[in-house]
């Protein structure tokens, strides 16, 4: 039977990540990992001036 | 976590001569309002070995906040903070991950209740349960409600936590708002900026440890020492604003030369902020003196909502009474420099350039 660890938040880094693995026999059979926030950059920059994309997509990431 | 204490001799912390921190302390004064002999009171407020527990809660946010603090190029500031508050939990920066951090979390919130500063970064999300930002598998909008009644004081640190900032851009897909909006028992300071000036956090959290209560704040709760004047009051182009001179495209004359911004969509006008008079970065830059508008990014229904070229609605014109000439005439530094410092209501930033302007010219002619 396969134990499930789960490590959330993974600190030290930006952002929100989730890791999410299976183990079995002391070995990872299967491993996730996930962003756990989401903004929707994609939804606010449609209709948008193009020149003021830079603007947003630039928040993406700060560090 | 707990860091030691790093506090070199004599009051000083470690790494900073007495007359630098003495120095920086005055300047500090100065920020929040204060007279300058406040400057030794602060700084001794600034070593008490009385540090108050700091939980850093991220929410939506793309960590410039943090970076903001911890990145700048002079040593004073990052040594400054780590050394004057005890940063129990930041996801950014702790050692621990997954329940380690969680459990540690929770008891330094536990061991420090209603005695830690709550800072946030990041807005937060409420649409569809609040799922769109989560921390150990829970949403961070009740990581919030539950952690911020436990706090002494709640801090909003940037236009996201203040307001909602980029994410509750049109059409806010996630439902992203700031912090006041879901901390309703205590007031909240917001220290709004994208990203905002970290000498704004550091004056409130110093004005918190040396007077034992918080700065005044405007209605938006916004300390007033920081964002009381519009940016284009201060601003160093401002003379020519109020001279008509204008730069109408990127990259054509009156842009070379400096000139005013407004045309080009500045939302200096409409913007509360101190920019102008406390830079960035520590080599004194802020985006209207490399030659972009102001975009309003601390300012709530401006930032991120306004066209970003179209022109901006001030707010309130104040015409000083003489204009200043921002650009001399050869020969006539003197003079120019005498009517900078008679229209008073120019702003500090225009005297200042033109006291260098004067002194290009030689500055030797009499009034």
């Amino acid at each position: 039977m396969a134990r499930r660890i789960t490590i959330d938040p993974v600190t030290r880094i930006e952002g929100h990540l989730r890791i999410d693995c299976e183990v079995e026999g002391g070995r990872v059979k299967k491993a996730w990992s996930s962003g756990q926030m989401w903004r929707g950059f994609e939804l606010i920059l449609q209709g948008r001036d193009p020149l003021e994309a830079w603007l947003y997509t630039q928040r993406f990431c700060g560090v | 976590m707990k860091s030691v204490r790093l506090t070199g001799r004599r009051g000083v912390p470690a790494g900073i001569s007495r007359r630098d921190f003495i120095k920086f302390c005055t300047a500090m004064a100065a920020v929040m309002g204060l007279p300058a002999r406040m400057g030794p009171r602060i700084a001794r407020a600034a070593v008490s070995p009385r540090r108050p527990s700091v939980i850093w809660l991220s929410a939506q946010e793309c960590t410039g906040c943090t970076e903001t603090l911890l990145r700048a190029d002079h040593p004073t500031l990052a040594t400054l903070i780590l050394d004057l508050v005890s940063l129990d939990y930041s996801e950014t920066l702790n050692s621990g991950a997954g329940l380690q951090a969680e459990e540690y979390r929770e008891r330094m919130i536990r061991e420090n209740e209603g005695r830690f500063i709550l800072v946030c970064e990041g807005a937060i999300p409420v649409n569809d349960g609040g799922i769109y930002c989560q921390v150990g598998g829970r949403p961070v909008v009740e990581i919030l409600k539950e952690t911020a009644p436990k706090a002494a004081a709640v801090i909003a640190f940037g236009s996201c936590a203040s307001w909602g900032g980029v994410p509750s851009a049109d059409p806010n897909p996630t439902g992203a708002t700031g912090v006041d909006r879901i901390v309703k028992d205590k007031p909240v300071i917001n220290i709004p900026g994208c990203p905002p000036n970290p000498y704004n956090f550091l004056s409130t959290v110093l004005y918190y440890l040396t007077l034992g209560k918080l700065p005044e704040l405007d209605g938006k709760g916004r300390p007033k020492f920081a964002y009381g004047r519009l940016i284009h009051e201060n601003c160093e182009r401002r003379p020519h604003f109020d001279a008509g001179r204008f730069a109408e495209r990127f990259g054509d004359e009156g842009h070379r030369k400096g000139w005013c911004l407004y045309k080009l969509g500045c939302k200096g006008p409409e913007t509360f902020n101190n920019c102008p008079t406390l830079r960035f970065n520590d080599v004194g830059v802020w985006p209207v003196n490399i030659g972009h508008p102001c975009f309003g990014c601390s300012e709530k229904g401006v930032g991120f909502a306004e066209p970003l070229f179209q022109p901006a609605r001030p707010l309130y014109i104040t015409p000083p009474t003489q204009f200043a000439k921002a650009r001399p005439e050869p020969g006539r530094g003197a003079s120019t420099l005498a009517a900078a410092a008679a229209g008073a209501a120019v702003g500090a930033a225009a005297v200042a350039a033109g006291v260098s302007l004067g002194k290009k010219d030689g500055g030797s002619g009499e009034e």
